[in-house]
């Protein structure tokens, strides 16, 4: 018997899922709008704990998510598809984010590459991404988070976790332009009220 | 008549287009560039306000954020009342509506000043404590008479229509203050490449450029300050922020800008394109460096009756005239002891209006504003200051004397000169306040004669702010630090230009403060130091007198320096005096400590947009919109809504609750149990963690089952408990208390990471991640066939186990655990499944009579079964013996566990400690109330001894009677015996001290 219970959380595409932000209610576009914020929802997200001065966890995770693991604190990288990308969280944390779906998979396969002391973790249901880009992007993340966000200190690559308004986000950069939030799926609603707020002065176009 | 103080030509306002607004409802003109006060003084308004305590008419002083008089109430309905807005910071626009803050019936005719002229003697300080004191009873009476008498703004009572909001920032570079100063600092720090931002207060950035008499390159200096204005706005990481008060300078270089967005346009916000903007914005800034230029403050003089309207700051008569092409009067005495107050001179004699005298505390001052002001022929009285003004609504003289400051005492005969104005100028005192706000405190230099700011990392003074007054070496300072500052940051100046710079060279100024009067200071007519609080020299030497000898304790005693003003015009005099008064050195005296806010933040820009549905988060569960659809109550519990009971049509709390209890006893009932915590570990040392993190035993529970556990802290108190389930052999999944979720999983990691990171163990949060569905009732596993493959078998998954299978579909853990003590399942999936799920039970509602439940209905049912709740029966002073859980304490574990050791006290093992025990009320229908003592012998005298209190009490629909659980001391041996709950409306209920399980004791329904 296994050590670890993984089971495949997926029901299938035929099934019915909510996403956290299933119920609430979208703003008509403005023209022009200076912010533009979508959902990207049903992805697949692990929390992933390990050593990474274990050589073969390492590999391990290249073998399986075709990424090297990011080992610079804050850095957060994509495969050559961009749809798997692995966000250091902290010295034994990492999120891996992949196509919804496909963490049975990754989880299977991570323990069958590798047999030392780490932990995978499914956690989709929990938290969603939101996509945050537009002329005034920038300025809705001044109002919400303490963190630099300024090119200078948050270049294109980098993830972090920090306050967002009163609740908490990931906040990264996976490109120039877009910004992308995760929340956490009980402060969804909160989160997304507070984003059309504060897009409001700069119009705002909305797709959940 | 209009505008009749208002010059021809000059100043920085447009003449062009007229603005009317209202003040103290008379209607005036005036125009766009102007501020309320300049506007007023144009229009001849002397009379702005009454004074705080003895209502003395006030007039217009200063220019600036300084002003302590022209305090007044903004807006024309009443929800877009403002408080406290100083007239000279307020720029003018159209149909501006303004009143004063003191003053009944009206500023004019003040009734309160009658007592005021009745004078000192009637209100010395402590006056309020000293009169008011006996009886204490009534001080709430007196205390709201006071204060209406008191004035001083009111908050609107209608709702603020407008809204505010915060911004983050962050630079390399905050320049504070965009005077000649603060304009070449951030030119070159923001040459370098650096992130700066400069921010303002006024209007229009440029400091004392706009109304020097200076020139640079050869022109006005306002054109070098609008050229550098454009300059930075060009630059990419240049912030400039106009209408901008750095308020609160806090630690490690975080300092709060409050930017006034749109009250220089209209007393409520403009929309922009149909929607709402912020009329004021809270800056946020983190800055790697910090430039202060803050400018400095002219300070006034102190001398008799210079609060009656039409003593001003020299300073502020040539700002007037200068920028606004106002002279606040006809025929002006200048009082100074220093060259620059001179300019106000000269100001005035150049916009054609009569100096009757220059009265300078030097003996033979020679600087070249002295000489210009002699080749004008205005008259130069040396060696001398005005010591008393004369007028009562007005200015209408000045009184002038030699002095002779080292004795303190007048020194030759008096001079009664005619005058309407009378300037004063002290010298300046630099802004320190915001480096003071730090906990710097000011350093006093003889040199300058004034504090200079103290030393803060990472924050350079420059100009005056540190007294270097002379423009050319105010440019070269700043060009200099600015530099330095980016360099600090790692960016490096190319370097600037100095521009040309013509100025006149100034003589050195004599320390002057208080005048001497011919009669002593306590008999003098009253000589004001900080007129906003309305303290007065005397008020200062009083308290010397009656031993206040710390600065902070004259402070409090006099009200020197409260409030809104922090001291900016008083402070240093009253320092001086108090020094003087004490024989000692300023220095030796030292100031008070002047703090945040700078000048005052309207309430909703300290909000922002945290307020009405954002003030805080409201976490939601995945079946939360069901919930609303059928019309559940929501509890919060932290910041969760959880649903706390589902009333059928008009039903009531108690029969929803009732019917809802009953369908769970005798059907089965459905709860969101999403929110409990849950904590995912894993790691070949998972068991032995929990077996030091839990009191009981972990180590022989077998994969696919549960069991209760019980977290202490390491002094033994019971913290958190909840179901642990082994899911694989080195794979558990902890359940937490909703409250207790993020604060458990940072336990868990303290204790990993500091004490035993040996351990091969991981913990990670999937609270959010499953959604909890617990069905339970006798009709659960009935319910539960009709939608999943899962073996029900009592048999094959019993009490305390865990399975995996489809639920509707889809996969699903389910655990047959039990806070109702009913057969029970909890459902648990990906919560984006969770309304399938929770929808495909509803399609078996009316089959089985599946009945939603909030949290009410759990605590009644899990009370009934003596289940505690954590933070509701426990207060963090509870041990689990206390709660009768022995058996959950595993004393003989191998390896110690956290509250072991506290647990084998002498003090955790008094039997007299308050224990768990059940209260049944003598009389069935009542309800006892949460909180309520117990008391052994209802006839003893109060204070009663009390052994106990009521931690849950409710009315149980199974066993028709009130019942609660409740700690008493010594309980667990008191079985049967009678407490008694007195109640605050004088009735006493009686009870039975019984066991706090009343229903199913052994347990036998959830086994089934």
């Amino acid at each position: 018997m296994s050590k670890v219970a993984i089971i495949d959380q997926c029901a299938g595409s035929d099934v019915r899922a909510e996403s956290p932000m299933h119920h609430v209610k979208v703003p008509s576009v403005a023209a022009n709008p200076g912010v533009v914020l979508e959902q990207k929802p049903f992805l697949g997200h692990m929390t992933l704990r390990g050593n990474s001065a274990d050589d073969a966890f390492c590999a391990a995770i290249q073998q399986v998510l075709g990424v090297a693991l990011p080992l610079q604190p804050s850095a957060l990288v994509h495969d050559a598809s961009g749809e798997n990308s692995i966000q250091w969280i902290s010295p034994d944390e990492w999120l891996i984010v992949v196509p919804g779906g496909r963490e049975f998979e990754v989880e299977t396969a991570l323990h069958q590459a590798y047999s030392g002391h780490f932990a995978i973790v499914t956690v989709s249901g929990g938290q969603t991404l939101l996509t945050l880009s537009g002329p005034n992007a920038l300025d809705v993340l001044h109002k919400s988070t303490v963190y630099d966000v300024h090119p200078r200190n948050f270049p294109v690559g980098k993830g972090i976790t920090s306050n967002f308004a009163k609740a908490t986000a990931i906040i990264r950069r996976p490109s120039e332009d877009v910004w992308e939030l995760i929340v956490r799926r009980s402060f969804a609603d909160y989160c997304y009220r507070w984003l059309v707020d504060a897009s409001r002065e700069y119009g705002v176009s909305v797709k959940v | 008549m209009s505008q009749i103080n208002r010059l021809t030509q000059g100043g920085r306002i447009d003449r062009s287009k007229t603005l009317n607004f209202s003040f103290n409802g008379t209607s005036y003109t005036g125009f766009p560039g102007d501020t309320l006060a300049s506007a007023l003084l144009a229009n001849g308004v002397d009379i702005v306000n009454r004074s705080f305590k003895y209502s003395r008419p006030r007039g217009i002083v200063a220019a600036g954020a300084e002003e302590p008089n022209a305090v007044v109430q903004l807006g024309s309905t009443e929800a877009a009342q403002v408080p406290n807005v100083r007239a000279t910071q307020q720029a003018l626009y159209q149909g501006l509506t303004a009143a004063s803050t003191n003053g009944w019936p009206n500023v004019q005719n003040d009734v309160m000043g009658l007592l005021g002229k009745l004078g000192g003697k009637m209100m010395p300080p402590g006056f309020y404590y000293k009169t008011f004191m006996t009886p204490a009873s009534m001080w709430m009476t007196y205390e709201k008479l006071i204060r209406k008498a008191a004035g001083l703004g009111r908050s609107p009572r209608e709702n603020d229509p407008d809204i505010y909001d915060h911004m983050h920032r962050h630079c390399d570079v905050l320049v504070i203050g965009a005077g000649p100063a603060g304009l070449a600092a951030a030119l070159a720090a923001g040459r370098s490449g650096a992130r700066v931002i400069i921010c303002d207060e006024q209007e229009e950035m440029g400091g004392s450029l706009l109304d020097s008499r200076d020139l640079i390159n050869g022109q006005d200096p306002a054109l070098w300050a609008a050229a550098a204005v454009a300059e930075l706005l060009a630059m990419d990481e240049v912030l400039v922020l106009p209408r901008t008060t750095a308020n609160g300078y806090h630690d490690h270089n975080f300092v709060t800008l409050h930017e006034r967005r749109t009250e220089h346009l209209a007393d409520t916000a403009p929309q922009i394109n149909g929607q709402p903007q912020a009329r004021a914005r809270m800056h946020h800034i983190r800055a790697g460096q910090v430039i202060l230029a803050t400018g400095a403050h002219d300070r006034p003089v102190v001398y008799a009756n210079n609060d009656v309207p039409g003593n001003m700051l020299a300073s502020a008569v040539s700002t007037y005239i200068r920028r606004y092409g106002v002279v606040p009067g006809n025929k002006l005495v200048l009082t100074t002891s220093n060259d620059y107050g001179y300019r106000a001179a000269l100001d005035w004699h150049e916009a054609g209006r009569e100096v009757v005298a220059i009265v300078d505390a030097r003996a033979k001052p020679d600087g070249d504003l002295v000489k210009a002001a002699r080749e004008k022929g205005i008259r130069i009285i040396t060696g001398s200051a005005v010591f008393e003004g004369k007028g009562s609504k007005r200015v209408s003289g000045a009184r002038v004397a030699r002095i002779d400051l080292d004795n303190f005492k007048l020194a030759g005969s008096v001079e009664d000169l005619v005058c309407d104005t009378i300037a004063s100028s002290g010298g300046y005192s630099p802004v320190v306040h915001l480096a003071a706000h730090t906990g710097a405190r000011p350093v006093w230099s003889d040199e300058a004669i004034g504090f200079l700011p103290g030393k803060v990392k990472g924050m350079t003074p420059v100009g005056s702010a540190r007294a270097v007054y002379s423009l050319s070496a105010v440019l070269a300072d700043a060009v200099e630090a600015g530099a330095s500052a980016a360099a600090a940051c790692g960016f490096e100046s190319g370097g600037i230009e100095l521009p040309q710079v013509q100025s006149a060279t100034e003589g050195p100024a004599c320390a002057l403060f208080q005048v001497p009067h011919e009669k002593p200071t306590m008999r003098a007519p009253k000589q004001f130091v900080d007129q906003q609080n309305d303290v007065s020299a005397a008020a200062i030497e009083l308290a010397t007198r009656e031993g206040f000898e710390s600065i902070e304790h004259v402070k409090r005693y006099t009200a020197m320096g409260f409030g809104t003003d922090q001291g900016k015009l008083g402070n240093i005099n009253g320092m001086a005096i108090a020094a003087r008064c004490l024989g000692q050195t300023i220095p030796q005296t030292g100031t008070t400590v002047f703090r945040p806010n700078y000048t005052p933040i309207t309430f909703g820009a300290i909000a922002g947009r945290h307020c009405r549905d954002l003030f805080d988060p409201e976490r939601y569960t995945a079946l939360h919109s069901w919930h609303l659809k059928r019309g559940a109550k929501f509890e919060d519990v932290g910041q969760w809504k959880r649903p706390w009971y589902f009333p059928i049509g008009n039903e009531s709390m108690h029969d929803a609750v009732a019917r809802e209890c009953l369908a769970v006893r005798e059907k089965v009932g459905i709860l969101d149990a999403s929110t409990l915590g849950k904590i995912d570990i894993q790691g070949k040392d998972a068991r032995e963690f929990l077996g030091r993190i839990y009191t009981n035993k972990w180590e022989k529970l077998g994969v696919g089952k549960a069991r209760y556990g019980l977290m202490c802290k390491d002094d033994g108190m019971v913290m958190d408990d909840g179901v642990t389930t082994c899911l694989a052999e080195d794979h558990f999944l902890m359940t937490t208390t909703t409250g207790g979720a993020a604060g458990i999983l940072e336990w868990l990691e303290l204790w990993h990471q500091t004490e035993w990171p040996e351990l091969e163990v991981y913990f990670n949060t999937v609270t959010d991640h499953w959604a909890t569905m617990t069905i339970t009732g006798p009709r659960a596993r009935d319910l539960l066939s009709e939608v999943t493959d899962i073996d029900l078998d009592k048999d094959n998954f019993k009490f305390m186990e865990c399975r995996e299978g489809q639920v509707a579909g889809v996969p699903a853990r389910v655990y047959r655990i039990s806070f109702t003590g009913e057969l029970t399942y909890e459902i648990n999936v990906q919560a984006n499944y969770a309304m399938r799920v929770w929808e495909a039970l509803f399609q078996h509602e009316a089959k089985y009579g599946l009945t939603p439940y909030g949290t009410e209905t759990m605590h009644v049912l899990r009370a009934e079964k003596g289940f505690i709740i954590v933070g509701q029966d426990t207060d963090g002073s509870v041990t689990p013996e206390d709660l009768g859980m022995q058996w959950c304490v595993g004393y003989d574990k191998p390896f110690s566990w956290i509250g072991h050791r506290a647990l084998t006290r002498p003090d955790t093992k008094r039997d007299d400690r308050k224990q768990l025990v059940g209260l049944k009320p003598v009389d069935p229908k009542v309800v006892l109330q949460e909180g309520a003592q117990i008391v052994r012998d209802p006839n003893q005298t109060i204070p009663m001894k009390m052994v106990g209190h009521v931690t849950s009490s409710y009315y149980s629909p199974v066993l028709n009677s009130g019942f609660a659980l409740a700690l008493v001391m010594g309980g667990h041996k008191r079985m049967g015996e009678k407490v008694y709950l007195p109640m605050a409306d004088g009735k006493t209920h009686e009870a039975e001290i019984v066991s706090p399980i009343f229903f199913d004791p052994k347990g036998a329904r959830q086994n089934v």
